[in-house]
């Protein structure tokens, strides 16, 4: 249909003739090698790229590496607009709705459904969105960890907290003893570590039930996340500058942040950012809400998805099983990109920690059983709608005066009236 | 490649040759330009409609809605406030900038300047920095923790000022477009100067008029339809203000990813993936400034523009 | 106030000055060249800020007194060499043909254009120029997307012709290229010629363009330079990230995520390496940098 309108625009304003073929999932005969193109942002996928192509002479694989997820998004959907996406893409995996529902991924069950026993259920509800497709090969994971500064936690004789109640009164304790010191910030840049700490305290934002969808982005277990962090910021116990800037990561070098509410794939960002601080990081799991059935968030992880316009739908299924739940393959991803696998085999043969963490040798032990704590969340199809106004509203509830409750009902309402436009059916 | 098109008829009358010439590009703008923008139009009267929950194939289908988008776009609270953002950062910017240029430039024509070749390239120089780049470098000069002014303020033990808080803001953006934009400001405003009579000054000289009275009273007014059209295009660059609010919304709580008309316009279109709306309000911030624009001119009853209205 | 200003070269019906008053003055007769240095300061800071930045490793970046020079100068251009086998120099060879080919083009382009704007009466003549001119109030933001989805129709995307083609027509150069026709290119040189019998293919080729050359120039430095920085287009144009320019290489590595830590070290070091070839220019055509807005309009 807007395919139609670009030609009609194009053929009556020049008098052009049309040189594109359009539309996609049919199945190109296969002869000769197979070329396949590849967005990602991963660094150093390239490198078991070159492991697939070196092992796979009838089907190359063309990487080419991109902007972080957000960016990629915008670009396949244009790509897909316009009618010329790639083959296979990074995708996060709160992006998946949005991009099933503008029709940019193709249902690759079938080459796809075996992989279901590598990937913990939770995982795998995620990239079948709760139906009978396969929208995509799960990739990494990133369940919430906190890290702290065990050396600074030492001199200040802080100690680790258990629960949120312990977290924040820590947050005060450090800011009495050292007044320049935070033990975390609340980051208004940071929708997807929100949407973390939401899913830890039990909330869920979207739900269906038929051909419905419920969205409840200003739940009660959300709006406890929000409140909780209000009090902190208004008594000046935690930062309220966004993470991810220079500032922030000067923060972290120089000892000003000790503290990080972050995921598994933490210590390669600390690395980057904050390389003096070698070996003086340690990780415990997230502080609960409830002690005695302890919970963790997701914070990033990603998939490998075939699009729907792809004319070559079988062989991308393919590496994007392959590279995702073959041995050589996943280890690969683990050494040269520094990720933490969503395949269970390959999270448990993780057996030295992270090059950061030296002094903590169980790493990946810990985090496999932190790991097995994560709730499982259903996203919406218009996530970026709410992210967006994630980092609006919070932004300005925070420059505005900290109470962070009111940001969750611009958030729910953004939500809800961006489907509603779009004409889904949204249920109370 | 040019000349090569035309060779065919370039013997013929200059009735022809004139068409001839202007056709590359003709064609080139109707291709980049015209039919987008025309494009554009078609689209800001539709949006599409999802069929149940909208996970599968096909379940997206494009509808007329005639001037909905429209509506929706002039009701819409944030785009308002987006624009009254937008002609606070102008009122900032222009008279700033076009101060600024203007005083360069007049010192620049005086006699007894030194370093003249010097700080002209310097002062021209950041127009070459690319707005990524600039964004990247103000960003670690204006957070408050990696920020050298902050630094000496807090060795000094004076208040530190953050130029990233809500009011702050506004003039952090325009610093980095005054910093950009001052030097080719000052370039233009220059070159005019560089070509009024000399003998003019020589004549308000011997009358006893002193360097400043030359300038305010001969340079400044012959400076005027060189002002007008400076000042036309930095409103010009400020209603499409874009690159700067949006690198450094990450950096601070002070903006708002729809800071500007034109951040909602790409948050619409590829944030939300609704080209439709984003299309409606382009075409609304296209008319303001063709009005913006007009208006100025005829305001000021320029003949700058060629002469050709 | 405009006694203080007064040189004191300068002839005039005042009484003489007391000594005092003569070094005030000639303290000020220096303020000119101080408020510009001022300037000139103002603008080079941020410049010199990427200098020192760009000699730090990524941990004195973050850990050091912002204004102190770090060690690692060669070490960052080492590693931005050899960063993903040397695709930084891939991209800044594609910066040089965008720019170099796209300004070369443009201002040919513009050269033959303004040239017919400014010397021929001809119908459509205002519209034609109205029309060019009024494309500067479109924004890149807002042409980009429908750019995108005709170009893609004529199966264009991801090619350097995406990116080639719409820096190639420039309204501004067009505006600029007629104020010089009309100001360098004398009427009664082209009417001698046309008696002569030269066709107008040849007096626009070996006369008209010949004498606009030094404004052509100009163009060419201004399109090169808004050409190089251009970032919406290609980000939009482009998926291979071989054809990328430099401004959009550096943006991809700069957002890496969350899960993966932003390349400071490398996106200043490259920075700076990638201003370079403009500085280069601004300094070695300096005198091509002067715009002339107007001059042609009003001796039209």
């Amino acid at each position: 249909m807007r395919l139609d309108i670009a030609k009609k625009a194009v053929a009556v304003g020049l008098g052009l003739t049309l040189l594109a073929a359009c539309g996609g999932g049919t199945e190109q005969a296969a002869d000769g090698p197979v070329e396949l193109s590849f967005w990602a942002w991963a660094p150093n996928i390239d490198k078991v790229v070159d492991k697939w192509n070196a092992s796979h002479p009838d089907t190359k694989v063309v990487f080419s590496k991109q902007a972080q997820g957000d960016d990629l998004v915008t670009k396949l959907l244009t790509s897909a607009k316009g009618g010329n996406p790639p083959d296979l893409a990074q995708v996060e995996y709160q992006a998946l709705p949005t991009l099933v529902s503008n029709d940019v991924l193709a249902d690759i069950s079938e080459g796809a459904a075996s992989a279901k026993d590598k990937f913990a259920p939770g995982i795998w509800d995620q990239v079948t969105l709760g139906g009978s497709g396969v929208y995509a090969v799960p990739q990494d994971s990133g369940p919430m960890m906190f890290y702290y500064r065990a050396d600074l936690f030492e001199q200040y004789g802080l100690k680790v907290p258990t629960t949120w109640d312990q977290y924040a009164q820590t947050a005060r304790d450090l800011r009495a003893k050292a007044s320049d010191k935070f033990l975390g910030t609340f980051s208004s840049n940071d929708p997807g570590w929100f949407a973390g700490l939401v899913q830890q305290a039990g909330g869920s934002w979207w739900s269906v039930e038929g051909d419905t969808w419920t969205v409840s982005v200003d739940d009660a277990a959300t709006k406890k996340v929000a409140q909780y962090w209000s009090g902190l910021i208004a008594e000046g116990a935690v930062d309220k500058t966004p993470m991810y800037t220079p500032e922030w990561n000067k923060a972290l070098n120089d000892g000003t942040q000790i503290g990080w509410l972050s995921a598994v794939w933490a210590p390669g960002v600390l690395q980057g950012n904050a390389e003096s601080t070698l070996g003086k990081w340690a990780m415990a799991p997230m502080p609960q809400w409830d002690a005695s059935a302890p919970r963790t968030g997701n914070w990033g992880g990603s998939t490998t998805a075939v699009t729907a316009g792809s004319k070559k739908q079988k062989a991308a299924t393919e590496f994007a099983v392959w590279l995702n739940t073959d041995p050589t393959a996943v280890e690969a991803l683990v050494t040269e990109s520094a990720i933490y696998p969503a395949a269970i085999s390959a999270q448990e043969a993780q057996a030295k920690p992270p090059a950061f963490f030296p002094n903590q040798p169980d790493f990946y032990t810990q985090a496999a059983k932190i790991a097995a704590t994560s709730s499982g969340f259903t996203w919406g199809p218009n996530v970026n709608v709410t992210y967006t106004a994630y980092k609006n509203a919070m932004g300005e509830a925070i420059s505005g005066g900290a109470d962070l409750v009111p940001a969750l009902t611009k958030m729910q309402t953004a939500t809800v009236d961006d489907m509603k436009a779009n004409g889904f059916t949204v249920g109370g | 490649m040019t000349s090569m098109r035309v060779s065919g008829r370039g013997g013929a009358a200059p009735k022809v040759a004139p068409y001839a010439f202007v056709a590359p590009a003709v064609v080139l703008f109707l291709l980049v330009f015209a039919l987008p923008i025309a494009y554009t139009v078609y689209l800001s009267l539709f949006r599409t409609e999802v069929k149940g929950l909208g996970l599968g194939l096909g379940n997206r289908t494009e509808v007329f809605v005639g001037l909905d988008n429209y509506w929706r776009a002039l009701t819409d609270s944030e785009l308002g406030a987006g624009a009254l953002r937008v002609f606070g950062y102008g009122a900032i910017l222009v008279p700033t900038m076009l101060g600024l240029a203007l005083v360069f430039a007049l010192l620049l024509d005086e006699e007894r300047v030194r370093a003249r070749g010097f700080s002209r390239i310097a002062i021209f120089l950041p127009y070459a920095i690319p707005g990524v780049i600039a964004s990247l470098l103000w960003g670690f000069l204006y957070l408050p923790g990696t920020s050298p002014f902050n630094q000496m303020l807090r060795e000094l033990s004076l208040p530190e000022v953050n130029l990233l808080s809500p009011t702050g803001i506004y003039f952090a953006l325009a610093n980095i477009a005054v910093w950009g934009g001052v030097g080719y400001n000052m370039v233009v405003l220059y070159t005019a100067l560089r070509s009024i009579p000399r003998d003019l000054y020589e004549a308000a000289r011997i009358d006893g008029c002193t360097p400043l009275q030359i300038a305010l009273r001969i340079k400044i007014p012959l400076l005027a339809p060189a002002l007008v059209l400076t000042s036309l295009f930095s409103i010009i660059a400020t209603l499409q203000v874009f690159a700067e609010p949006t690198t450094l919304a990450p950096l601070t709580n002070s903006l708002s990813l729809t800071w500007t008309p034109l951040m909602k316009v790409y948050q619409d279109a590829f944030g939300r993936g609704d080209i439709y709306s984003a299309a409606a309000t382009s075409v609304l911030i296209a008319l303001v400034m063709f009005v913006i624009s007009f208006g100025l001119l005829r305001i000021t009853r320029s003949r700058a523009f060629g002469g050709e209205r | 106030m405009s006694a203080v200003l007064v040189e004191d070269r300068v002839v005039t019906p005042t009484p003489s000055r007391s000594p005092r008053l003569r070094s005030i003055v000639s303290a000020l007769g220096a303020l000119p060249t101080f408020v510009l240095l001022l300037g000139a300061a103002y603008c080079l800071f941020p410049v010199a800020w990427v200098l020192i930045a760009a000699t730090k490793s990524s941990g004195e970046l973050f850990s050091t007194s912002t204004l102190s020079l770090g060690s690692s100068l060669l070490a960052n251009l080492g590693e931005l060499n050899g960063y993903r086998d040397g695709v930084f120099w891939r991209w800044m060879a594609n910066s040089a043909l965008y720019a170099g080919v796209g300004a070369l083009l443009s201002a040919v382009l513009s050269g033959v254009t303004g040239y017919a704007l400014a010397k021929y009466a001809f119908r459509g003549r205002a519209l034609i120029f109205n029309a060019l001119i009024a494309g500067v109030l479109v924004p890149a933001v807002v042409l980009a997307i429908p750019q995108y989805l005709l170009m893609s129709k004529i199966g264009l995307t991801d090619t350097y012709l995406s990116v080639l083609l719409p820096s190639v027509v420039s309204p501004y150069g067009i505006y600029l290229a007629r104020i010089y026709a009309a100001a360098s290119v004398p009427e009664d040189v082209v009417e001698a010629a046309r008696t002569d019998g030269a066709s107008e293919l040849r007096i626009l080729t070996s006369i008209a363009l010949p004498m606009m050359v030094p404004g052509l120039v100009t163009v060419f430095l201004f399109q090169f330079v808004s050409i190089w920085n251009n970032f919406m287009l290609p980000y939009i144009m482009l998926a291979n990230d071989g054809m990328f320019p430099v401004t959009l290489g550096l943006y991809t590595m700069l957002k890496q995520g969350n899960t993966t830590p932003a390349l400071y070290t490398l996106v200043v070091t490259g920075s700076l390496v990638s201003v370079l070839p403009l500085i280069a220019l601004f300094l070695t055509l300096q005198r091509y940098w002067r715009i002339d807005l107007l001059s042609g309009a009003v001796k039209a």
